[in-house]
């Protein structure tokens, strides 16, 4: 592997957001295209974090700011990408259920998955199920994620499920579900396609539903 | 005859300076009138438009002078009474008290019978109330738990209802929202004989959370509105978490969640003057390797025990927290976690400590967890109630007549002191080897165990009125009719 994609590597895992961009330019004035950086050089990088991240040996906020210097190189090599046609990891949809202002465990996941390569779209807090269907028609996720805080406002999220039945949008993304006191047997109960426990876990599951 | 003698007959614990906590002080009056918050309820953005709060759309800042007059409002010392009576069982807030009992709200329990982790259901309950109303170091009473086995809307009120009639220790009562709080004040209003008795002596205390950082929420205010028109003693509790929904450091949470905690304050003093607020809540860090909001780090004490310190610098009661840990099950960490929270908790004096028996970062409710730190309370209290020095503890002429090669196990003053000198506990295994082997070996958890079902099996909680009875049923029964299309 040449050095130029092992140096983006390093600087995603460090989190170097000084040098991400000008490493990023350099890769591409040596001719490499934006599909093999990203796969070559991000991709391996961040695939590094997560494992030192399961391990204990990385943290929450390096986490971060790994995802964020993947992005500031995303943002450069994005449009080349989409003109040449290359598919992305995915995109994933991200709202706290109406009724719910509880967003800082949304927004880990948010910042987990754009980790993880996802295109990312947070549509925020206290969210109607019909703004939910409204932007799965704009966005076009591969994966809707939704969480909430509290026993009262998580039947939202069956609210938001049925809204995107009778949308006929149901078929077309998988849900996920959290917070906490989502459980594995809710998401049955109501249709989801899967829960996560926490962020980590919940970019997994978004990675396993588009592979 | 001596003058001037100085005397601690305590342990307590002091860690900032006054100069420090002016300056957390000041800290928290700057972020409320430079930054404001955001409140999401009309009612109170009109209460305090007119209190003199500057109000742009939904964000309020709050002039310093208007806070300083709202803690000057709220009173230092107060009691909430036992619903029957029972002096033993008041709660007198005042400097150097510290009171202890569980949370509310975790979606799991561990089952009296089985040990094992599942939902938290409604005859959980009575069952929490009874081992509350029990144990000698627990002070008052919360569920444990979300009921999981009712109407979704109607977890809070199910879980006053079965509380009341089975402990006649004040309840700390959570809520989601003004329908539950109006039922709620139904039945111990019922109890304590009509409103004007219950403003007499209020027979529990009514709880409330706005969002971190810098929220206050509709459903919050609806209940701290609910409140403060029907005096009823209010705890304002801030959840946020360093490094997440609040800086990371100590000092700055401390002055965020202080700041969120003294808008309800602005709002209910405003409102009633003179209510009793005790300001909240839960303080900790976000673990970044976990993501969890930590119920047994070390910070969580140390963040409680500088906010009980501005609190009482303000000269307001704190909600304290303690006795909690992150373990799944009743283990050494779980005991570790809680007993060190607990302990820490006693010497600051924080006013009233809850979270006591919570598991697995507040997932999990235990009244495992709750009688095993019955204990470490026991334990806690007898240090922080200190060394009495007088003529005679100092018992210099029991010595004299002791003198050498005597023993001191027949002396009136050994007799007289020995109960209430020393400490005895309830759990903890003090006899020798061979006892202890003949008993089966058993463990602490055994024990625990064991005192929790000899607990159930036989403590009888004094009973409330027939005619609350009664209030309790039409309570229910209007609930599930309110709600039964939704």
């Amino acid at each position: 592997m040449s050095e130029i994609l092992s140096e983006l590597s390093t600087a995603v895992i460090e989190g170097n957001l000084d040098d991400i961009v000008d490493l990023t330019e350099d890769a591409l004035d040596e001719d490499f295209s934006a599909q093999d950086i990203l796969d070559k050089g991000l991709m391996p990088g961040m695939d590094h974090v997560g494992v030192e991240f399961k391990a204990g040996n990385m943290f929450v906020p390096e986490v971060l700011r790994s995802a964020r210097a993947m992005q500031s190189s995303m943002e450069l090599i994005r449009p080349m990408l989409v003109a040449s046609g290359v598919k992305m990891v995915g995109k994933v949809l991200l709202g706290t259920v109406k009724g719910d202002l509880h967003d800082i465990g949304k927004n880990l996941v948010g910042m987990m998955c754009e980790g993880a390569g996802f295109d990312v779209h947070d549509i925020g807090k206290d969210i109607e199920p019909d703004a939910f269907v409204a932007a799965v028609k704009e966005f076009e996720p591969d994966v809707i994620g939704m969480s909430a805080l509290l026993t009262t406002t998580m039947r939202s999220m069956e609210h938001t499920i049925k809204a995107l039945e009778e949308a006929g949008l149901r078929d077309k993304v998988k849900i996920m579900i959290g917070g906490a006191p989502v459980t594995q047997a809710f998401s049955d109960q109501i249709g989801a396609d899967g829960y996560a426990s926490n962020a980590a876990s919940a970019a997994e599951l978004a990675k396993k539903f588009v592979a | 005859m001596r003058g001037n003698y100085t005397v601690n007959s305590g342990v307590r614990f002091r860690m900032l300076t006054d100069d420090q906590l002016q300056e957390l002080y000041d800290g928290v009056l700057h972020v409320l009138e430079y930054t404001g918050l955001e409140v999401h309820h009309e009612e109170s953005l009109e209460i305090l438009k007119k209190a003199g709060a500057w109000v742009d759309g939904n964000r309020v800042r709050i002039p310093s002078y208007l806070v300083r007059k709202s803690l000057e409002l709220a009173p230092r010392s107060f009691t909430v009474f036992s619903r029957d009576g029972n002096p033993e069982n008041n709660i007198h807030i005042g400097p150097g008290r510290a009171h202890f009992g569980p949370g509310p709200t975790c979606p799991n329990f561990i089952d009296v019978e089985t040990m094992d982790r599942r939902p938290y259901i409604k005859s959980d309950v009575p069952n929490v109330a009874k081992v509350v109303d029990a144990l000698p170091n627990v002070d008052f009473c919360e569920s444990l738990g979300t009921v999981n086995d009712v109407h979704h809307d109607l977890g809070a009120l199910y879980e006053f209802a079965g509380m009341f009639p089975n402990t006649s220790k004040p309840i700390v009562a959570w809520s989601y929202d003004k329908y539950d709080s109006a039922g709620i004040h139904e039945i111990a209003v019922a109890e304590a004989g009509g409103q004007k008795a219950f403003e007499r002596r209020p027979n529990y205390i009514h709880y409330c959370e706005p969002l971190s950082p810098l929220v206050s929420t509709g459903e919050a205010l609806d209940k701290l509105i609910f409140a403060a028109k029907h005096r009823i003693p209010l705890i304002f509790t801030p959840c946020p978490i360093a490094g997440g929904t609040a800086p990371v450091t100590a000092a700055g949470i401390i002055i965020q969640g202080a700041a969120e905690s003294w808008m309800g304050l602005t709002i209910a003093q405003a409102l009633q003057p003179g209510l009793p607020f005790i300001m909240g809540g839960v303080f900790s860090v976000m673990d970044m390797s976990s993501m969890i909001l930590s119920y047994g780090a070390p910070e969580l004490s140390l963040m409680m025990a500088g906010l009980t310190e501005l609190a009482h610098f303000a000269g307001l009661p704190l909600w304290q927290t303690g006795g909690c840990t992150d373990s799944k099950t009743f283990d050494e960490q779980a005991i570790i976690e809680g007993s060190l929270s607990v302990y820490f908790s006693a010497l600051t004096g924080g006013d009233l400590t809850h979270d006591v028996g919570y598991t697995e970062s507040a997932m999990t409710g235990s009244v495992f967890q709750l009688t095993a730190m019955d204990e470490a309370i026991g334990y806690a209290r007898r240090i922080t109630r200190g060394i009495e020095v007088n003529e005679d503890t100092m018992a210099v002429d029991v010595i004299n007549n002791v003198g050498p090669n005597g023993h001191y196990l027949r002396e009136e003053h050994t007799r007289r002191h020995y109960k209430t000198e020393f400490w005895y506990p309830n759990i903890c295994d003090r006899r020798n080897y061979e006892e202890w082997e003949e008993e089966g070996k058993k463990t602490m958890k055994d024990r625990t165990y064991a005192r929790v079902q000899d607990i159930l099996a036989t403590h009888k909680p004094s009973p409330i009125k027939p005619e609350t009875e009664k209030v309790i049923d039409k309570v229910l029964s209007e609930a599930e009719e309110r709600v039964k299309n939704s």
